[in-house]
């Protein structure tokens, strides 16, 4: 019973291992910086550096402003993360970006650039914890997703792609995204705010959305 | 979303999908027309050497059914299903082709499409009409070939002559009268209604007798069969190459496409795509893979130099050293889109499609279909011009005002686009009813058409919470979307069949429901228990179930 849960060979930096556990492969002056508290199990030596002064300066505007929800890991050996189960997806950049909402971030390579960004009149959710964080350049990211995500293209049709902001995990940076309300007295969606609020995306590229609306930042209470 | 591919674009299957067992499906139809849509799986000359790889209406799979016909479905016309990983070493190329049977030409056809579907979900496409052809009676649609791995071309090649010359353009031979054969006696019959003169099946499709590769004539370019439906005896060598090509000479299938780099056809998603001419990524075996995980300890992985630069990952284009070994499975190319193909949105007209376990779209159609009712909250996302609205009608307000504990309201979805369904992550299975009835516990109803006729009902019992236990009961013609927790359990209903009032998902309408209370005899086994169970027993008659799911609340 055991044996099939055995890691596999290192293929890959970042891998998944199982739908929800993702693999890193560490080495020495290739740190990574990861959610805390997503560490569930690590071989080798690797050192977990909470709220490293980079990631404050970074992350001054994300939230509060207080502990920014990441931490560096470097070293070498195996780090095995995880968030509550949730599905793991790797991506490997090819300078390329990608935004990615913060809840939704595991781990990216240190040596990517990215930055907290806020959207325009978006500020309303950034009290439900919608912020994102913009990756770019060449390297790897993991983003987790409450069940299988979906991948859907914005540029198929004429319309707006309107996405729930609770089910939002990413999008490809590039598309126009604003705000929309609905002012319509019966409009209710949305977690019974009586006021119903999407995303809408416009533009090419991709949105990536769970099939939960449950985007209770777990990993903040640990810290 | 599928990957769009035009004519004369290639691309690796393993870029399109890890998975090696393929749907291919063409659609293509014609005001009065009827195709033959076949697939040739020829040899390294192109040649059909060994005619039982010839897959068509007549001879619906190969030997060891690597190629099967499956026939229309899914609103294809013509339907294949290809094992990549088992098609024997002989078989380098299929050529998928589509021939007129009876009189039209290619011109008139309707816009159709050839599709590859893996693991459910398409992944790529090729859509072709009418006006990109004349007067010709067939198309060699696309192919699937190996060179050094298996690709996939969108030729798109129209062809003069009908079946039969397609079949000796790749050297195959069209028998008329062969008695040793004995499919061949019976061949007439198989032909469709107004079928082209002269055509019948290749020697028996059992019959070991492998068609002479004849002249390699076709290893060159522009070669052409006559495209006569004379028909030939068995025995003889294929035709004489003729110029009766309905396209510019040297593009018949010729071997030059496909020797051709292959360039990566368009994606949808624009970031992403692989540079040209990188090398074949994510296709070399782990040359450097590290055998076991203890390898790592300052040993470089992954064939690395330790506190080598960062961005300088091996096998990343630009970076020197293409060791990396991609693990074949990830399916991890580089980019983006790679990691995003499998989590591709699965396009097919249908009014309810399921994009995965835990996801389902819902098609509204254009110009104000039919609407939807679903859970408030459920929806995830859309595209296109959809109203939600507050769907207050008298039984929602009943249901929220007689039970506090299962409150549910439900919005109304109007317009034309595509709502995506999902909640908290459970399982949804669409149930698609015609004229039958079903109960849901209210609950688990996540959306419906509201085309069904739906009504509450309320069982009553002592110790369910809330007091009573909503159902919603479903009849018509239309589709119910139902999440459960976890893998549910279908069971039969025999005349002991109980279910936790918490636990239950959906009846069949049919049986009955009974509260039936046990005493427990040892009340005092579970501190705070009320000593009493609340089961609900299921009647009915045989054919009746009941689904259930591992979760109480």
């Amino acid at each position: 019973m055991i044996a099939g849960y055995a890691p596999a060979p290192v293929a890959a930096r970042m891998e998944n291992h199982g739908s929800s556990m993702l693999k890193i492969a560490m080495v020495t002056g290739q740190d990574v910086f990861a959610r805390s508290g997503s560490m569930v199990a690590y071989e080798g030596f690797v050192q977990y550096e909470p709220n490293p002064p980079a990631v404050r300066q970074m992350a001054s505007a994300w939230l509060t402003g207080e502990s920014a929800p990441l931490m560096k890991c470097s070293g070498d050996g195996l780090l095995y993360l995880a968030d509550y189960g949730a599905d793991v997806v790797c991506l490997n950049l090819n300078n390329e970006s990608v935004s990615v909402n913060g809840t939704n971030l595991l781990a990216f390579d240190a040596h990517l650039t990215w930055g907290v960004e806020r959207v325009k009149g978006l500020a309303k959710f950034a009290g439900q914890g919608l912020f994102n964080v913009g990756v770019s350049g060449q390297g790897w990211v993991a983003v987790t997703s409450r069940g299988t995500p979906i991948v859907v293209d914005c540029g198929s049709g004429a319309d707006e792609t309107y996405v729930d902001p609770d089910a939002l995990v990413a999008w490809s940076s590039g598309l126009k995204m604003k705000a929309k309300r609905s002012f319509r007295a019966g409009a209710l969606i949305g977690r019974g705010s009586g006021e119903a609020f999407q995303i809408a995306f416009s533009g090419q590229g991709f949105v990536v959305v769970q099939p939960s609306e449950d985007s209770t930042d777990r990993l903040r209470i640990r810290g | 979303m599928a990957r769009e591919f035009q004519r004369g674009h290639k691309a690796k299957i393993s870029d399109l999908t890890a998975g090696t067992d393929l749907y291919v499906g063409v659609q293509i139809t014609g005001p009065g027309m009827t195709f033959d849509i076949s697939c040739f799986g020829l040899d390294d000359k192109e040649q059909l050497s060994d005619d039982r790889y010839f897959i068509f209406f007549n001879q619906p799979k190969s030997p060891e059914e690597s190629l099967q016909l499956l026939g229309a479905q899914s609103g294809d016309t013509e339907s294949f299903r290809v094992t990549l990983d088992r098609i024997p070493a002989s078989i380098k190329k299929l050529s998928f082709t589509a021939t007129i049977d009876g009189n039209g030409q290619m011109s008139q056809i309707a816009p159709g499409y050839l599709r590859v579907v893996a693991g459910g979900e398409e992944v790529a496409r090729y859509s072709f009409s009418g006006a990109e052809f004349s007067t010709e009676r067939a198309i060699m649609v696309a192919d699937i070939y190996l060179k050094d791995v298996w690709r996939f071309a969108a030729v798109g090649q129209g062809f003069d002559g009908g079946l039969d010359a397609l079949l000796r353009n790749f050297g195959g031979e069209v028998a008329e009268e062969e008695p040793a054969a004995p499919e061949q006696a019976a061949a007439p019959g198989f032909a469709p209604p107004g079928g082209v003169p002269g055509f019948a099946p290749p020697p028996g499709g059992p019959a070991p007798a492998p068609a002479p590769a004849p002249a390699p004539a076709f290893g060159a370019p522009a070669p052409a069969p006559a495209p006569a439906p004379v028909p030939q005896p068995a025995a003889t060598p294929p035709p004489l190459p003729a110029p009766a090509f309905g396209a510019p000479p040297g593009q018949g299938g010729d071997p030059a496409i496909h020797q051709a780099p292959t360039m990566v056809a368009p994606m949808t998603a624009p970031p992403g795509q692989a540079p040209p001419g990188q090398p074949p990524f994510g296709q070399v075996p782990p040359p450097g893979a590290p055998p076991a995980a203890p390898g790592f300890g300052g040993q470089p992985p992954f064939g690395q130099v330790p506190g080598q630069a960062p961005g300088q990952f091996p096998g990343q284009p630009g970076a020197p050293g293409a060791g990396y070994g991609q693990p074949p499975v990830p399916a991890q190319g580089a980019g983006l889109a790679a990691a995003m193909q499998k989590y591709r949105e699965t396009p097919t007209g249908q009014r309810w499609t399921q994009q995965n376990p835990k996801m389902m779209r819902a098609d509204l159609g254009q110009g104000g279909g039919q609407p939807v009712l679903a859970r408030q909250g459920s929806m995830v996302l859309y595209q296109g011009k959809v109203d939600f609205g507050y769907k207050g009608a008298g039984f929602t307000g009943r249901i929220v005002g007689n039970a506090t504990g299962q409150e549910m309201q439900l919005m109304r979805c109007t317009g034309g686009g595509q709502v995506f369904f999902a909640e908290n992550a459970a399982y949804l299975h669409p149930i698609e009813l015609q004229g039958d009835a079903i109960c849901v516990s209210a609950e688990n109803v996540l959306a419906f058409d509201e085309s069904l006729q739906h009504e509450v009902r309320r069982i009553e019992g002592h110790g369910i919470p809330g007091g009573a236990l909503f159902t919603m009961q479903f009849q018509g013609t239309g589709t119910v979307v139902v999440k459960t927790h976890g893998t549910p359990v279908v069971l039969p209903v025999t005349p002991t069949t109980y279910a936790d009032s918490n636990a239950i998902v959906a009846w069949s309408a049919a049986s009955q429901v009974i509260i039936s209370s046990q005493v427990r005899l040892r009340r005092t086994a579970y501190p705070g228990h009320s000593g009493e169970t609340v089961n609900l027993q299921f009647r009915g008659a045989p054919g009746n179930f009941i689904v259930v799911q591992p979760y109480e609340v």
